[in-house]
C-alpha cells in the first residue's frame, strides 16, 4: 500500500510516499480502507519531533473509511462497515488497522469525508462546549481563534447552546467566517485590545468561560476579562507555552479556574467516545454543524498540505485522499 | 472603648490591649457591640504583615453581637438587632463599625458565640462544597487539615451530601476528631504518606476533588492522587505559597481543573450572603452541623489566642470575648 512516511523529523519535505505492505489485523483490530484522513497540527509536531514517535513513521491521526478485514477477537465491526477515528498514528496511508475500541460507525447523513473532519477538531469542540465547561442560555464565552479549525466548530456550538459568543481573529475575512458560524461580536486583536472591547462589550462584568488555544500571547488578559469565579479553558498553544502562574493570582482576579484539557481524556472509556461521536454526527446530519473543508489533497500532495497549514492561511479543514 | 491594636507588624506581642474612641457610623454603617470575636489564621497574617493593611490597625475580621446605633441611610439593619459578620477588620474590640451590608441576622436559636464561630469558617466550608465544587453523593472528596477549623465543617458538609470522605491530620488526637466529624478514612500525614495511602484507598483511581487550604507542602502530591477531569480547590495556605504552577502539569496529569477560591468572592452579593448564612444557621440549629469551639479568652488574652492558634495544638473555634 501506499502511505506517507517519515525516517527523520524535519520539514514538510521529510514526508515521503513509499510503498509499505498493507497491515494485517491483530486479534483487536480492524483493517480499514482510507477514504479520507485528516490534516492536524498535531502531525506537524510529529514529523517535527516535538511529539515524540519511533521512528520511521506514518503520519496522521484522524481518518474515516471502510473495514476490509477484521481480526480473529473482533464483534462490533464487520468487512464493509463505515467506520471513523481518532488519536492512533498512521492515517496518511491507503490502509491502517485500528483497534476496534476506537473506532466508531459513521451514519447514513455523514459522508466519509465530512467524519475525518470531525473526529478531531469536532469532538473537541464537543467537550469544551459541552463537558469541559458546560455552557448554559445566557452566559458568555470568548473564544480565541474563532475562525480556527475548532474554533468555527466551537462558536457554532456554544451559539447552539444559547450563549453569547465573543469571537477573536485576525483579519476581515476571518471575522466574517466567525459571524457566520453564529459568533454575536468579533475583536479583530490586530487592530483592538481583546481585553479593553471584551469588558466594553460585557459591561465590565466578563465574561464565564475563555476558551484559549492561542496561550502564551493571550493567557494573562484573558484572566483580566473573566467574571468572578469564571474559567479560563486552556486547550492549545498556537502561540507558545504559557509559562508557570502563581495560584495566588487565580483568588486575586476573582476566584478563578483554570483547566488545560486534551481529546484524550473526554473520549478515556468506549462509552465517552461513542456518546460524544454520536453527538457530533447528529450536529451533521440535523444540519446544526456546518463544516468547511477547504481543500483535499491526492496522498501523495502531503507536503503541500502540511506547507499550506502551516503557513496559517487556511480557515478550514485539510483533508488527504488516498 | 476597649480594643486590642497593632502598633508594627510581628509576633503575638506586638497586639496590645489600648483604649480607642468608638468610630461614628457613617450613613451606611451601624456600629455593633461585640460580645463575641473569632480568632482566624487571616489575623495572623495581617499581624505579621503577609497581608497588609495601614498601620495602626485594630485586628480581626470576624464576629457576632447586637447593634446600637446606624447612620442616617441605613435600611438593613436596626439598633438592638443580633447581627454577626465576617471580613470586617477591626473586630477584636468592643465595638466594632461595619457595612451594614455585610451584617446578617443571627437566628434565636443561634448564640453569639455559634454565629461568631460560623462565620468564616462555616461559610467557607459551605461555599467549598456547594459552589466551588459542587460535591455529589457517591464522589470521593480529599480534604486536608481534616481537623482544622475549615476542615471539620467541611468533612460533616462532605458527609451530608452523600460524599465519601478522606481526611489527612497530624497526629492521632485529630485523627480521632476527623472520624467523629464523620470523615470515612483518616491519614495521619506525619506517619504515612498521603499520596500512595489516597491511591490505595480509591482502589488507583484518585478523588474527585481536593479540597486543601495547606497549600505549598501538598500541591504536588495532590495532582498524583485526583482522578481524570478532578478538581482541585486552593483555598489557603497554611503551609506557605504554592509555587508557580506549569499549566502544562494540568494536562499531563489528566485534564485536571485547579482554582484559588476566596470567600469574599462566594458572598459578593447582599443576596448570596444571606443565603449562604442562613443555610449554615440551619445547619446548627438542626442539630446537622457541630461547632468545636476549643477555647475562649478575654479580649485582653489576644496574644495567647494567636499563640495557641499557631501552635496548631488545640482542634476547634478559638473566641474572644471583649
Amino acid at each position: 500500500m501506499k502511505a506517507i512516511q517519515v525516517k527523520q523529523v524535519g520539514g514538510p519535505e521529510v514526508m515521503e510516499l513509499v510503498e509499505l505492505p498493507g497491515p494485517p489485523p491483530k486479534a483487536n483490530e480492524a483493517v480499514v480502507k482510507l477514504a479520507a484522513a485528516g490534516v492536524n497540527f498535531i502531525d506537524v509536531y510529529f514529523r517535527e519531533g516535538r511529539y515524540k514517535a519511533p521512528l520511521p513513521l506514518v503520519l496522521g491521526q484522524e481518518g474515516a473509511g471502510v473495514v476490509s478485514a477484521v481480526g480473529a477477537d473482533v464483534k462490533s465491526v464487520k468487512v464493509g462497515d463505515r467506520v471513523a477515528w481518532s488519536g492512533l498514528l498512521g492515517s496518511y496511508a491507503e490502509y491502517e488497522a485500528v483497534l476496534v475500541e476506537r473506532l466508531v460507525q459513521i451514519p447514513p447523513g455523514v459522508s466519509d469525508q465530512q467524519a475525518a473532519a470531525v473526529m478531531l477538531q469536532g469532538m473537541t469542540a464537543h467537550y469544551l462546549s459541552h463537558s469541559t465547561y458546560p455552557l448554559k442560555k445566557g452566559e458568555t464565552a470568548l473564544v480565541h481563534a474563532a475562525a480556527g479549525g475548532v474554533g468555527l466548530l466551537l462558536v457554532q456550538m456554544a451559539h447552539n447552546l444559547g450563549a453569547r459568543v465573543i469571537a477573536t481573529v485576525s483579519t476581515e475575512e476571518k471575522a466574517k467566517l466567525a459571524l457566520g458560524a453564529g459568533a454575536d461580536e468579533v475583536i479583530l486583536y490586530t487592530q483592538a485590545d481583546f481585553e479593553a472591547e471584551t469588558k466594553r462589550l460585557t459591561g465590565g462584568e466578563g465574561v464565564d468561560v475563555v476558551y484559549d488555544s492561542v496561550g502564551k500571547t493571550t493567557f494573562e488578559k484573558g484572566l483580566n476579562v473573566l467574571r468572578p469565579r469564571g474559567m479560563m479553558v486552556l486547550f492549545g498553544g498556537s502561540s507558545g507555552a504559557v509559562p508557570p502562574f502563581e495560584p495566588i493570582v487565580l483568588a486575586q482576579k476573582g476566584s478563578l479556574y483554570v483547566t488545560r484539557p486534551t481529546l484524550t481524556n473526554y473520549i478515556a472509556t468506549r462509552e465517552e467516545l461513542v456518546e460524544r461521536s454520536s453527538a457530533v454526527f447528529a450536529m451533521i446530519t440535523a444540519g446544526k454543524l456546518k463544516l468547511r473543508i477547504e481543500h483535499t489533497y491526492p496522498l501523495s500532495e502531503a507536503q503541500r498540505a502540511h506547507r499550506d497549514l502551516e503557513a496559517r492561511k487556511t480557515t478550514g479543514k485539510l483533508l488527504l485522499i488516498p | 472603648m476597649k480594643a486590642i491594636r497593632v502598633q508594627r507588624t510581628g509576633g503575638p506581642e506586638v497586639m496590645e490591649l489600648e483604649e480607642v474612641p468608638v468610630r461614628p457610623a457613617k450613613p451606611t454603617e451601624a456600629v455593633v457591640k461585640v460580645s463575641v470575636a473569632g480568632v482566624n489564621a487571616i489575623d495572623g497574617y495581617f499581624r505579621d504583615g503577609r497581608f497588609r493593611t495601614p498601620l495602626p490597625f485594630i485586628p480581626g475580621q470576624e464576629g457576632a453581637g447586637v447593634v446600637t446605633a446606624v447612620g442616617e441611610q441605613a435600611k438593613l439593619v436596626k439598633v438592638g438587632d443580633h447581627v454577626a459578620w465576617s471580613g470586617v477588620l477591626g473586630s477584636y474590640a468592643e465595638f466594632v463599625v461595619s457595612p451594614e451590608e455585610l451584617l446578617v441576622p443571627v437566628p434565636a436559636a443561634i448564640s453569639d458565640e455559634e454565629a461568631a464561630a460560623a462565620m468564616v469558617h462555616g461559610l467557607t466550608a459551605h461555599y467549598l462544597v456547594n459552589d466551588a465544587h459542587k460535591l455529589k453523593s457517591g464522589e470521593t472528596a480529599l480534604v486536608h487539615a481534616a481537623a482544622g477549623g475549615v476542615g471539620l465543617l467541611l468533612v460533616q458538609m462532605a458527609r451530608a451530601i452523600g460524599a465519601r470522605v478522606i481526611g489527612t491530620v497530624s497526629s492521632e488526637e485529630k485523627a480521632q476528631r476527623a472520624r467523629e466529624a464523620g470523615a470515612d478514612e483518616v491519614i495521619v500525614f506525619t506517619r504515612q504518606d498521603f499520596e500512595p495511602e489516597v491511591k490505595r484507598l480509591t482502589g488507583g483511581k484518585g478523588v474527585e476533588v481536593v479540597y486543601d487550604g495547606v497549600g505549598k507542602a501538598t500541591f504536588e502530591k495532590n495532582l498524583n492522587v485526583m482522578r481524570l477531569r478532578g478538581m482541585l480547590v486552593l483555598y489557603g495556605m497554611s503551609s506557605g505559597s504554592v509555587l508557580p504552577v506549569d499549566p502544562s502539569k494540568l494536562l499531563e496529569k489528566g485534564s485536571l481543573y485547579m482554582a484559588r477560591t476566596t470567600l469574599a468572592h462566594f458572598t459578593a452579593t447582599r443576596e448570596e450572603l444571606l443565603a449562604r448564612t442562613s443555610a449554615l444557621f440551619g445547619m446548627i440549629a438542626g442539630g446537622k452541623l457541630k461547632l468545636r469551639i476549643a477555647k475562649t479568652y478575654p479580649l485582653k488574652e489576644a496574644p495567647q489566642a494567636h499563640q495557641d492558634m499557631e501552635a496548631r495544638k488545640l482542634v476547634g473555634k478559638l473566641l474572644l470575648i471583649p
